[in-house]
């Protein structure tokens, strides 16, 4: 009796979690092929595959690369990717070194009001970002102005020119807040991570004759990296999905970061209903997100389960 | 080489005292152990000379330098942990040479203008080829420490200290994470490395076999204190407290709680069932005791069988009736848990005995391998 029941079991789960996989997989794959076709096949049929591959012909090939030269070149989806890349890259680098040395630090240091700093960094997790945004908005006003009239006088008296420092409008202030509200988690985990090397390590080093900075990236850092791996790409599927600060703090064209692309792509549609343009923008959104994910996969899950069984 | 002077040394926790000014005085070349049982302080007083703690108070000398504010790489020792504390994520040859690939001349100039290596890297090579092959690890020096067996790894963890070429060797129970077998093996190697290269050591354990194994002397510790500091065979025959006799041995002492007598010139020691005459060589220590409370001891391998032909013959005074509980053999001796009366003894009997449970049988102890200590103060009478 039990052979046939297990059976059964096994085969729903298995009906289960196909089902799963195609519901998610599947608006994945829409993207993709719908992005080759142009907006009256779309009409036509919106879940049809395009022209390009049950008739491909040279007409339906250059209906799919109008598409994308659309997005990437008229849409300005090249100019908003690689400002993607250089906001989230730098705030990754930024966040990982000064996450990784704070949480070493809280994690194997011993001194007065080190709990008091981990747990300002833990209050950090509960402020909900939406929430600081308005005023966040009038102290860079503040900040931008103060920091030109700091630094504005000696680079006049230098003869280098005017000088005006504004945080808003700029990816510099971006990656700012990017950086202070990644901390928090970033710190988190990661001093639940070092906490789980052991501490003679540190020791050994001393006695090796090394720096507090030389055991830490000869010694922690290549120690922690399946921690390191983990936060980063958390923060990084984060980030580059990130709409509301970009939004709200880049108003340049120029400056703009794939997200805004895509919804002022979207914006547009409403008027112009150019679908097939913008789901060769989505694609090109999407693509690193799937290789990092395709690319980490396994350190991914490595460190989910570290910080689930040691953290 | 060096030797190493604790000079009232002490440290102090918050209020808990880990080490008791303590003072030993290890000479060149000596390989010394610190045995006591855990938090007696042992792996607090090596760490205190490795620098990886800071003394409360009291000095360290290594030589002639007091050290206690010289950094630990600056110190000319090399330490091994237990748990060996290799770099994972380094090649046994990275992790051996990463001391020396960081030393820089002159080694007292601080960051950035200490930029000349101390070692050039044909000399590293060398020192870690010599090294590797004084330890047997030849062919594994590309390996990383996971590939690597215990016995090995700590093997590995030897070498880091080796190549350095220390005045000091501190070892931190270094042998407590491998197997039996392996354990057995590795000490007799480490004496031989240690006759070999004759570097001043400071070895760590709570095992009282590997200290009288290895030791030239032991210093057995509790309770932050020092208790006894002697070569390995004084300890056993003439321990300086009760916390000695009854830590160093195996099975440990017997102790009884006696009353001394004077009887006829005699002085016997008497408890409920138990009674023996103390040996007349020892008889200048004991006026003072006539009438009072002390405690008896005698070790298990002390106490003969009368059945059998012996060494002890029946003698003044020194045999004890005895109601045997258990027999335990163990080969070669049986282990007897006896009962004078109401007095429990412990005895390692020759195997040919034919004592069985619940026997009635007359044990011989031999009286001048007897001790007898102050019941107040528990220090030895003699």
């Amino acid at each position: 009796m039990a052979a046939p029941f297990s059976k059964l079991t096994k085969g729903l789960k298995i009906a289960f979690l196909t089902a799963y996989l195609v519901t998610v997989v599947f608006p994945m794959i829409w993207v993709l092929y719908t992005s080759a076709k142009n907006t009256q096949e779309i009409y036509r049929s919106p879940f049809g595959l395009p022209k390009f591959i049950t008739s491909p012909s040279r007409r339906h090939i250059k209906s799919l690369i109008t598409n994308y030269r659309k997005a990437w070149v008229d849409s300005h989806f090249g100019r908003y990717f690689f400002n993607s890349i250089y906001v989230v890259g730098v705030s990754l680098a930024l966040i990982l070194l000064l996450g990784c040395m704070a949480a070493y630090v809280l994690a194997r240091f011993e001194f007065w009001g080190r709990n008091a700093i981990y747990l300002l960094f833990l209050c950090g997790l509960l402020i909900p970002m939406q929430l600081v945004l308005i005023p966040l908005f009038f102290q860079f006003t503040d900040m931008g102005n103060w920091l030109t009239n700091l630094f504005a006088p000696p680079v006049r008296a230098l003869g280098l020119g005017e000088l005006t420092i504004s945080l808003q409008n700029s990816h510099a202030g971006l990656i700012l807040i990017y950086v202070s509200a990644s901390l928090p988690f970033t710190v988190f985990v990661l001093t639940a991570f070092f906490r789980t090397l052991p501490g003679e390590l540190r020791e050994a080093a001393m006695l090796d004759g090394a720096s507090e900075y030389r055991t830490f990236f000869s010694i922690m850092m290549p120690l922690g990296k399946p921690g390191i791996v983990t936060t980063a790409i958390f923060n990084f599927l984060g980030l580059w999905n990130e709409y509301l600060f970009a939004l709200v703090f880049l108003t340049s064209d120029r400056l703009k970061t794939l997200p805004l692309g895509i919804a002022s792509l979207s914006m547009q549609a409403q008027y112009r209903s150019d679908f097939g343009l913008l789901f060769a923008g989505l694609v090109i959104s999407m693509l690193p997100v799937l290789l990092v994910y395709i690319v980490l996969q396994e350190k991914l899950t490595k460190g989910i389960t570290i910080g689930a069984l040691k953290g | 080489m060096a030797k190493v002077v604790l000079r009232d040394l002490t440290k102090r926790f918050k209020e808990v005292i880990a080490v008791n000014n303590i003072n030993l005085e290890i000479k060149e070349a000596e390989f010394l152990v610190l045995v006591g049982p855990s938090g007696c302080g042992k792996t607090t007083a090596l760490r205190m000379i490795a620098g990886l703690e800071e003394a409360s108070s009291g000095e360290i000398y290594i030589g002639d330098r007091v050290v206690n504010d010289v950094s630990p790489k600056d110190r000319d020792i090399a330490m091994v942990f237990q748990n060996y504390a290799l770099y994972p994520h380094m090649t046994v040859y990275d992790n051996m040479s990463f001391g020396l690939r960081l030393k820089r001349l002159p080694a007292n100039r601080p960051w950035p203008l200490n930029t000349r290596r101390a070692f050039t890297r044909h000399e590293i090579d060398q020192r870690v080829q010599s090294a590797a092959q004084l330890l047997g690890l030849g062919g594994l020096l590309n390996r990383k420490p996971k590939e690597l067996s215990g016995g090995q790894r700590q093997r590995v963890a030897l070498g880091r200290a080796i190549v350095r070429e220390p005045k000091v060797f501190l070892m931190d129970e270094p042998l407590s994470n491998l197997d039996a077998k392996l354990r057995v093996q590795t000490r007799a190697e480490l004496i031989k490395l240690h006759r070999r290269l004759g570097i001043t050591t400071v070895y760590v354990t709570h095992d009282q076999v590997e200290a009288m194994t290895m030791g030239d002397r032991i210093a057995v510790m509790s309770s932050g204190l020092v208790q006894q500091v002697d070569t390995p065979l004084n300890l056993y025959n003439h321990p300086a407290n009760i916390f000695v006799a009854g830590f160093i041995g195996s099975p440990a002492m017997n102790f009884v709680n006696v009353s001394i007598d004077q009887d006829n010139g005699k002085y016997i020691a008497c408890a409920d069932g138990f009674q023996v005459t103390l040996p007349a060589s020892q008889y200048d220590h004991l006026p003072n005791y006539a009438g009072k409370q002390c405690i008896f001891g005698i070790r298990p391998e002390d106490i003969y069988d009368s059945n059998l032909e012996g060494l002890i013959k029946q003698g003044d005074g020194n045999s004890v009736k005895v109601d045997v509980d258990v027999v335990e053999p163990l080969g070669n001796d049986v282990e007897m848990y006896l009962k004078a009366g109401n007095v429990p003894l412990i005895a390692m009997i020759d195997s040919k005995t034919r004592a069985r449970t619940g026997d009635t049988l007359d044990v011989l102890l031999d009286m001048d391998k007897s001790h007898l200590f102050d019941k107040d103060t528990e220090v030895a009478i003699y």
